[in-house]
């Protein structure tokens, strides 16, 4: 690689990158206008869940894999029950499904919040974290916190809890919550959470222009349903620069994720048509835009964002869109839920045994799960493919050409550090060895 | 209402002992008069439980604090400085201590909040807790369960 102008010598190199989840390193070192290195490394251990689940009845499988990750706990738990059922052949009823579908959108809004007020808008508003913003934007970021807690809450609700959710279980739901509680809820979406999130739709919009400006198409694979914006079931889906779109069966998912590995990198890296493709909200936005809730599409239109969007930088944007879906759309499947009534309901048993796959949308991507069982029911083998994996081979085709590109238009290195930084958050990646121990000092 | 609070993560060593004893206590249904929450890696989450009607709360907590790995020691937020916030090395939210400095800006009513940090070996990329901290395990679970219930 090389580029202009000749003679800059730029060296970046950010040990455990801040505001993401885990450690990623940015390395950039550009000798005499020639770049040498420029990598997103990733350097995480297998963690072997895949051969925890072995000898594990049906019943148990999804506690231990909902642990892979504590953020996106509730779409592990919901990937794990549905790749389950397919292995088992059991068919949840209507009301699960639209419980389910429910915990997810509770996710989806929970994540996304964290990730674009407390993760991303720093950045655009030239702070180093969210703490001095209480100060300069203490309204917003209040608002921004009450969502976060609605979103835990109404998760809560449904799941039990919304780390490693208790009560989705193969076959349904071990407990549901009642109808009063659900017409309670839907009481505080309209009196709490929609003025909230139209102060935060406020500051998205000051803010969207600051998002830097930088095009690589790519593919982008997601969920897709006719029915739903495929958040919690559907078929894999590719959408193409060009805008053509290819469906995939999801029981071959292992043909249009080929995972492999990179010597930068001992995460694994995927691909399918082209040598990458994105997934998250971005993806999800270019492959479902069609689906999406018309209050989500209006406020799409309002921020001038549509499909198809090249630029990473605008995942933020795109999940901004998605908690206004997902916020209209728990609020119709609450009203269906409320007029139907909640029925207790028992669990579905199984009807067969062998293998099966399922894909979830999580906030930052495409979730695969596969597992296969013997007449015992107890599990022979497991597969987990995370989104945040499927992205790294994508950040470094982004790096591979947002590095020259900065070096043609003369950045200095603190310029290309933060928009290295920034294209990385943006991706909103959830690396495995996140830790949030304390590290104290007592007072004298 | 008082709480048993585990944070951490599961799958980096001894990092995994709060949502650890917190779900030891859950599954044996060890709580008769105080609630359990397993954060996992959430640490905004606590949140919610910031209001008149939280009492009380122990955090259980992996923390550095220069003692011999698996030593545990109670002390109070105000009591100690993060050094990570010293270092201004904070990854999302940080730690719990940082979730309390944006809930105490931001206007929320903080209830008494006492922390029961376990000295780690080792918080690194694997399932199973270092083996000083494993060994006393029993005795977390029996300790956090007395401090959160007297009083």
């Amino acid at each position: 690689m090389s580029s202009t102008p000749a003679g800059k010598n730029i060296k970046i190199d950010v040990h455990h990158l801040t505001r993401v989840e885990g450690h990623g390193n940015i390395l950039v070192n550009i000798t005499n206008g020639k770049i040498e290195r420029c990598d997103w490394q990733v350097p995480e251990s297998p963690r072997f869940f895949e051969a925890m689940v072995r000898g594990r009845h049906y019943s148990e499988v999804a506690r231990i894999v909902s642990r892979i990750c504590g953020i996106c706990s509730v779409g592990h738990t919901l990937a794990s029950v549905k790749a389950t059922e397919a292995a088992l052949g059991i068919e949840i009823s209507l009301q699960s499904r639209k419980l389910r579908t429910l915990l997810k959108h509770a996710e989806n809004i929970d994540s996304h919040i964290v990730h674009v007020l407390f993760l991303a808008a720093p950045d655009l508003l030239g702070a180093p974290s969210v703490f001095p913003l209480v100060a300069t934007h203490g309204e917003v970021v209040k608002r921004a916190l009450r969502l976060k807690r609605f979103a835990h809450e109404f998760g809560s609700l449904i799941g039990g809890r919304t780390t490693h959710p208790t009560r989705v279980v193969p076959g349904g739901f071990s407990e549901h919550p009642t109808t009063p509680q659900l017409t309670e809820l839907k009481r505080r979406f309209l009196t709490d959470v929609v003025p909230d999130l139209n102060a935060v739709l406020e500051l998205v919009t000051q803010l969207a222009p600051k998002f830097p400006a930088f095009n690589r198409p790519t593919e982008y694979m997601a969920v897709h349903s006719d029915s739903e914006y495929g958040l919690y079931d559907g078929v894999i889906q590719t959408v193409m620069p060009d805008g053509t779109k290819q469906k995939y069966s999801v029981d071959d998912y292992r043909s249009y994720t080929n995972e492999y590995v990179d010597p930068r990198s001992t995460a694994k890296y995927a691909k399918n048509k082209m040598d990458s493709y994105m997934a998250g909200a971005l993806a999800r936005f270019n492959n479902n835009y069609d689906q999406l809730h018309p209050e989500a599409r209006k406020v799409a239109e309002q921020l001038g964002f549509k499909p198809p969007c090249f630029n990473p930088y605008l995942n933020s944007v795109a999940q901004v869109v998605e908690i206004v879906h997902s916020a209209y759309e728990s609020l119709r499947l609450l009203d269906e839920l409320i007029a139907a009534g909640i029925k207790e309901e028992p669990l579905v048993k199984p009807t067969k045994f062998g293998a099966g796959a399922s894909v979830v949308e999580v906030p930052r991507g495409i979730l695969f799960h596969w597992y296969q069982y013997n007449s015992a029911f107890d599990c022979e083998a497991g597969d987990c493919i995370i989104p945040t994996n499927q992205n790294h081979a994508n950040i470094q085709l982004d790096f591979d050409k947002l590095v020259p590109e900065m070096l043609r238009a003369d950045k200095n290195e603190k310029e290309m550090e933060l928009a290295l930084e920034m294209l990385v958050r943006a991706y909103d990646p959830c690396i495995s060895c996140s830790t949030h121990y304390l590290d104290v000092q007592f007072k004298r | 209402m008082r709480y048993l609070v585990g944070i951490g993560n599961y799958m980096m060593g001894d990092d995994g002992i709060g949502p650890r004893i917190v779900e030891y206590v859950a599954d044996h249904r060890l709580n008769s008069d105080f609630e359990v929450l397993d954060l996992g890696d959430n640490g905004l989450n606590l949140l919610s439980y910031f209001d008149q009607t939280t009492d009380r709360m122990l955090w259980v907590d992996c923390v550095r604090m220069g003692c011999q790995p698996g030593e545990f020691r109670y002390f109070k937020p105000e009591q100690v400085e993060s050094q990570k916030y010293l270092a201004r090395r904070t990854t999302h939210e940080g730690d719990l201590l940082k979730v309390l400095e944006i809930a105490q800006a931001a206007g929320y009513a903080i209830p008494e909040i006492e922390i029961m940090g376990i000295e780690p070996e080792q918080v690194q990329q694997g399932q199973g807790l270092s083996e000083p901290v494993a060994k006393l395990f029993k005795t977390y679970v029996d300790e956090a369960i007395r401090r959160i219930s007297s009083g």
